[in-house]
């Protein structure tokens, strides 16, 4: 093969790896929450309010580690609301989670405003001196960061959690039936907060590494619909943590190449362009659900959401 | 004499008006097998899960010995080492058997990989009990029988002194319920309490210690085993004798084919249909035989309309009935009784009017007005139209669906295990409404694992196994329980006779 065409490959696949990663981490934790039989809508405001926090804790420290843990905080306590209304006052977890999204849009515009053109210290890219002499290698590691290798582990983390532990095997109880789970001595809504926690925890990451890593900048809205992004692309993955990376990556392929295609002057609107990415993982969905016919990947409980 | 380790002390639950147990007093004793029996309703399940810490008394107190605090709910009871087995399973259908194990395991390590040493004892209860049974399958594609067992592995896991079981062997095959007697008794030596509730007479002459008869909520009686003859306790039970009179049905005069499965195939992940064909004629009786698992369900639900099929086709006087593909919606006109009806032929939170109308609702009619003849018929207790249905007993619930699909005449029936749960009376009332249909011309596809009740009803009986239809045998007065064991188990007649 060419040098040329590796080099192009590398750079598609780094393109597409650095876009797909905030997705990554907000499909993961979604995917962990409605593991536990709960749907959280409030995703996208916790990757917004974790953009937020993250950038604007990012500038004022310089360090951009800070930033992102702020972020991810950030998330988790805003999924606290939507645990609180969901579990604690029986509200409706489609109502909940959009109030929650509602929410961190005032709270992110608000604030926001000053954020606005300023600059943040970006995370160091992986290349050292070292590295950088080794053709294509060295190109790619100099325009990575450590965001994309941890979202990976963070999706072998979760899929080794559900599948090889305990409190995994708990997880997916609860999600198939709090009731049989209380009937085996487990306590379901102790796990269903945990879970949601979790799932903001990992929501405000991703909506952090957006800002902080990815654009390195803030503008109001920033996430355009990736949390609710998030929620869909759990179900073409199947509820599965380990299918939520190429379900992911495909979605930032179809991103970075409508992308390239307009700025390479493609003759077509942009708006419907921009529609690619969703058709792209539409066609997905429907072909799994056509190959895996009938056999529901679904946590059972979840249905009761749409009771 | 042994230890006592429970005792209950005029024990009463009332539910609204209705007294489900009235002022029982009885004990449970150290490595004895405490038999439970009486009629439908009796209030047998309400007594346990008293003991269990489900619903609390209304009056009298339960003593639990070496357990001074209260029970309050099934944590305190597995705490006091007390285990129930259920009528109704709690198992996750959609985890492997092995989670479902190590989800009530308490030995269960952080670390609960395969690979891990330590979740290895999980597996040795399943491994002595019901070593056909793959673990690491879904425990929804297993048999009824088959899930019964898992949660009696679970049960046992827990090292329990009480270990309850609610009607065990109603959805066990024979040979299942003989391994099952075996262990019972096993447990009982090694000084753990067991308390049987049953509607089988030969549970109670395989195990039990002592005999507990209820009726209406009352202890009517308690015997030590061979104190009361089988006639006696049956006189208890019902508070009158009932003789079996299922009687071979009448010789078919002409075959009309009505019924007809024409090289069916479906599949379910774990489960395959093979080209299974079968002509049921007017006034016929065809029996299904089979050891649980090799199919039956899946041919039910196919015939049924509920599982679409990937070939061939199901014709009712010609007209097909099946669901040919999956986003076909059937409604059956069959009257079907599905296996375990609690989950799949009620629903339990609308009352007994309504679940007798689904049919009705369904098509978007008003429903007849009330079921109150029907259920008196069927003999479902107790009769009120207005109760809502989960709260009845298993064998009324069973007796519900009966009424149901029995209540008016029909074209053809589908039946699985439709006496499963039910007393001696209710059985027979059952098999009379069946045999009502043939009588009057519906053809009759029943499946049962009873085979003595197969024998002495149908006019043929197929044998199941692995999906396909491996014998086809015509009941005449020769044909005996062997031979139809035999095809079971994929014996040729020579081997069996050997
Ligand atoms: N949760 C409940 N609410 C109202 N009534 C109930 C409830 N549970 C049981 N009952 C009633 O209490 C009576 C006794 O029921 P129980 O389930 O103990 O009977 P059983 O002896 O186990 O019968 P079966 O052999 O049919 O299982 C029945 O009349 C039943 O309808
Ligand atoms: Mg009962």
């Amino acid at each position: 093969m060419s040098t040329e065409l590796i080099a192009i490959l590398a750079s598609w696949g780094i393109a597409t790896l650095r876009s797909a990663t905030p997705l990554i981490f907000a499909t993961l934790g979604e995917t962990l929450v409605q593991r536990v039989g709960i749907i959280n809508l409030g995703t996208e405001g916790e990757m917004l309010l974790g953009a937020c926090v993250g950038f604007a804790v990012g500038v004022a420290t310089g360090n951009p580690w800070l930033g992102l843990t702020a972020g991810a905080l950030a998330g988790a306590t805003l999924s606290l609301l939507h645990a609180g209304l969901v579990l604690g006052a029986g509200a409706n977890q489609i109502g909940s989670g959009l109030a929650v999204w509602m929410i961190a849009l005032g709270a992110t515009s608000y604030v926001g405003r000053t954020l606005v053109g300023q600059q943040v210290t970006p995370l160091p890219a992986l290349g050292t001196d070292w590295t950088d002499g080794i053709p294509i290698i060295g190109e790619v590691l100099s325009q990575m960061t450590l965001a994309a290798p941890l979202a990976l582990l963070a999706v072998i983390f979760a899929a080794w959690w559900l599948n090889q532990t305990r409190p995994g095997l708990h997880w997916k109880a609860v999600g198939e039936s709090a009731l049989v789970a209380a009937e085996n001595g487990i306590r379901p809504t102790r796990v269903r907060v945990t879970a949601i926690m979790v799932g903001g925890l990992l929501a405000g990451f991703g909506g952090a590494i957006l800002s902080v890593d990815y654009t390195q900048t803030w503008a109001q809205e920033m996430t355009k619909g990736r949390g609710l992004v998030a929620v869909g692309l759990v179900i073409v993955a199947r509820w599965k943590p380990a299918l939520v990376l190429p379900v992911c990556l495909l979605f930032g392929l179809t991103e970075v190449a409508t992308l390239r295609l307009q700025s390479a002057g493609f003759e077509l609107s942009p708006h419907l362009l921009g529609t690619a990415p969703y058709l792209v993982v539409l066609a997905v969905l429907v072909a799994s659900h056509i190959f895996a016919r009938r056999a529901s990947a679904m946590p059972a409980d979840l249905k009761a959401v749409f009771q | 004499m042994p230890d006592s380790l429970v005792q209950f002390e005029g024990v009463t639950r009332r539910f609204g008006d209705l007294v489900a147990v009235d002022n029982a007093s009885l004990d449970i004793r150290a490595g004895e097998v405490l038999a439970i029996l009486g009629e439908n309703g009796a209030g047998k399940s309400t007594l346990m899960k008293m003991l269990y810490g489900l619903y609390p008394a209304s009056a009298g107190e339960i003593l639990i010995h070496d357990a001074p605090d209260k029970i309050n709910g099934p944590a305190d009871a597995m705490r006091a080492g007390i285990g129930m087995v259920f009528q109704h399973f709690s198992l996750l259908p959609a985890l492997s058997v092995r989670d479902n194990l190590l989800l009530s395991w308490p030995r269960t390590p952080f670390w609960k990989s395969r690979r891990n040493t330590d979740t290895a004892d999980v597996l040795a209860t399943l491994a002595e009990l019901a070593p056909h049974i793959d673990p690491d399958c879904p425990v929804g594609s297993l048999s009824v029988g088959e899930q019964q067992l898992v949660e009696l592995c679970k049960v046992l896991n827990i090292d329990a002194r009480l270990v309850i079981l609610d009607e065990p062997t109603s959805v066990l095959t024979p040979d299942e319920a003989e391994r099952l007697h075996g262990f019972i008794k096993q447990l009982a030596g090694r000084g753990v309490a067991v308390a049987l509730i049953t509607h089988k007479l030969a549970d109670v002459e395989a195990c039990a210690d002592r005999i507990v008869v209820m009726r209406r909520g009352r202890v009517v009686d308690i015997a030590e085993r061979g104190a009361r003859s089988i006639t006696e306790t049956v006189a208890l039970m019902m508070g009158q004798s009932v003789e079996r009179k299922l009687q071979r049905p009448p010789v078919l005069e002409k075959i009309v084919p009505r019924l007809v499965l024409e090289n069916l195939s479906a599949r379910r992940p774990e489960m395959a249909l093979q080209n299974v064909s079968l002509s049921i004629a007017a006034g016929e009786i065809v029996g299904v035989a089979g050891v649980a698992g090799n199919g039956q369900a899946l041919l039910a639900e196919v015939v049924a309309g509920v599982e679409p099929l990937t070939g061939g086709d199901v014709l009712l006087d010609g007209v097909s009935i099946a669901r040919h593909n999956p986003y076909d919606a059937v409604a059956t006109p069959l009257g079907y009784i599905p296996e375990q009806p609690r989950d799949n032929g009620v629903v339990g939170t609308m009352t007994l009017a309504r679940n007798l109308a689904l049919r009705e609702l369904a098509q978007g009619n008003r429903p007849p007005v009330t079921g109150r003849d029907l259920l008196f018929r069927f003999n479902v207790n107790p009769p009120d139209p207005m109760k809502t249905a989960g709260t009845l007993s298993g064998g009324n619930i069973q007796k519900l669906v009966s009424a149901r699909e029995l209540g008016g005449q029909r074209q053809a029936v589908l039946a699985c295990y439709p006496t499963m749960g039910l007393d001696l009376a209710a059985i027979e009332m059952v098999y009379a409404a069946m045999f009502a249909q043939a009588a009057a011309g519906a053809a009759v596809l029943w499946i049962s694992e009873d085979l003595d009740d197969l024998l002495a009803g149908c006019h043929r009986i197929a044998v199941m196994r692995e999906g396909q239809l491996v014998a086809l045998l015509d009941n005449s007065s020769t044909l005996t329980r062997e031979v139809v064991g035999a095809h079971m188990i994929g014996l040729t007649e020579t081997e069996a006779a050997a």
